[in-house]
């Protein structure tokens, strides 16, 4: 039986002169990956990174598994996650960041090895990162995001930079998370391979929740990226 | 915190450039000993600033005082410390592993203490050396004593301990590194240099004046009537650095426990 292990509620953000979310409630559930789609400017970001306590609301709350982030004991074994394909230092290899993040968290160096297969990166562990390409970024970034073996993931546009098989590979890895019982929730512009990805759909426009369903509910018979348009356009218009 | 510690640690050794800024740290502290070897030695004597020869106790104590001023680097290490998380989007990473910032700080502001020791300890190995052998060249020199040499070293240790913590607060109000850099530069080798020089009564309360007392030697007579007596003696010194030690921690932890990470 899915649980809900992230609920955003009421959350708000106000930068300025800029409302970038708005009493936005939503959730996502365990053992199914959630999209999480939205415009440029949406407020998909601000609200992953409310829900990381990376940034203040100001106003709501988000929780993980109940509790908010800053809350949880050791939280990258409970919740991994890619924000950009930043993160890492450039001037180290991509063993010696993965080291620098293990031993933060007293996480076994036995788990570097395992990750670094897990998202085919093993020819590139010695190499600085500074020369890595954009897919190869994204790729220790979920490599990191997988240290401490998490419940949960959080993916903000994790496909930039891939090519056609890393996005195949992306969604065949998502999938098999999700399989196992964990909660992926991920952030995308890519409409036609998140309907290929995802089990549920949030969709935020100018900071408020403009429709959450199963992606058969939010699309009704038409493709997710007509569903999007609908739903977004309508709302703009 | 031991995890924080040793993952700071290690962000520390894998970086080349904080390798290269402690060799550089090593090259300035020993140009300054060896400069005015060189200078005191000439047929200006001095540049005609009055200072006295190698052959004399005070000239050996005005040589031998530059190795404490390595310190420049001790504080660009803690502003690379902080700033590096900025710069390389790394901050998100940190925090997320351990979302209570202030731990995060006091990891920091700890690794950058160290650094700043390792820094200085390392330029006042680097200079003593360096003065040593340039002295060789200029026979016969006063002798160097150990007392000196241990005023000196005292000075470069609480400096080196209190400008690492100094940087990481001046990283977290400023962000950008290339500014923050350019800015302790500047500070540094300029702007506190004539202060401390030329206005005592100020300056002694400036960093550079506070390791000036630290290090506590007569220079003899100059033109600049630059007399330690106008400096703070090496307690009261000590409180001061430690002094911008407390206030450079708490503007860190202030402004990085407010902070959006956007």
């Amino acid at each position: 039986m899915p649980t809900r292990t992230i609920e955003f509620q009421n959350l708000s953000k106000q930068y300025k002169d800029v409302l970038a979310v708005s009493d936005f409630s939503a959730s996502a559930l365990s053992g199914r990956v959630t999209g999480f789609l939205g415009p440029n400017g949406a407020g998909k970001s601000t609200a992953l990174r409310c829900l990381l306590g990376l940034v203040s609301p100001t106003n709501g709350s988000a929780f993980i598994n109940g509790a908010p982030y800053s809350a949880l004991h050791d939280p990258i074994q409970h919740v991994g996650a890619v924000l950009d394909s930043r993160g890492f230092h450039p001037g180290l290899t991509a063993l010696q960041n993965l080291k620098v993040m293990a031993s933060a968290s007293g996480i076994d160096f036995a788990r570097i090895n395992e990750v670094l297969k897990v998202v085919d990166l093993e020819q590139a562990t010695n190499k600085r990162t500074k020369g890595f390409s954009l897919g190869m970024k994204q790729r220790l970034s979920l490599a990191i995001a997988m240290l401490g073996d998490p419940e949960i993931l959080v993916l903000d546009e994790p496909a930039n930079g891939l090519d056609p098989i890393g996005i195949v590979w992306l969604r065949e890895f998502v999938q098999k998370l999700a399989s196992e019982g964990r909660t992926i929730l991920v952030s995308s512009h890519q409409l036609a391979e998140m309907q290929n990805t995802v089990d549920d759909v949030l969709i935020i426009n100018k900071g408020v929740l403009v429709a959450q369903g199963t992606i058969k509910e939010i699309c009704n018979g038409k493709s997710l990226e007509e569903a999007f348009l609908d739903l977004t356009l309508r709302r703009s218009a | 915190m031991k995890n924080l510690l040793q993952s700071e640690l290690r962000k520390l050794i894998y970086l080349r450039a904080n390798w290269l800024l402690l060799l550089w740290s090593g090259l300035f502290a020993g140009l300054g000993t060896v400069a005015p070897i060189m200078v005191l030695n000439s047929e200006t004597r001095g540049m005609g600033m009055g200072f006295s020869g190698t052959n004399t106790p005070e000239g050996i104590n005005a040589v031998f005082a530059n190795a404490a001023g390595g310190y420049l680097f001790a504080l660009i290490m803690g502003i690379l410390i902080m700033t590096n998380e900025y710069r390389h989007g790394t901050a998100v990473g940190t925090f997320l592993v351990t979302p209570k910032r202030s731990t995060v700080l006091l990891a920091k502001l700890i690794a950058a203490s160290f650094a700043g020791l390792i820094v200085q300890v390392f330029s006042f190995i680097f200079a003593v050396t360096s003065g040593f052998i340039a002295l060789n060249f200029f026979e016969p020199h006063a002798p160097v004593p150990m007392e000196l040499l241990w005023k000196v070293f005292r000075a470069s240790v609480i400096s080196g301990l209190v400008l690492g913590i100094v940087g990481v607060g001046l990283g977290a109000l400023v962000k950008n590194q290339i500014a923050a850099v350019t800015g302790a530069v500047i500070w540094t080798l300029i702007v506190e240099g004539l202060v401390v020089a030329f206005v005592e009564s100020i300056g002694k309360y400036l960093p550079a004046g506070a390791i000036t007392g630290l290090v506590d030697v007569d220079f003899g007579d100059n033109d600049f009537n630059f007399s330690i007596e106008n400096y703070l003696t090496p307690g009261p010194a000590t409180l001061v650095l430690l002094g911008y030690a407390a206030l450079f921690s708490i503007i860190a932890m202030r402004t990085t426990l407010r902070r959006d990470l956007d």
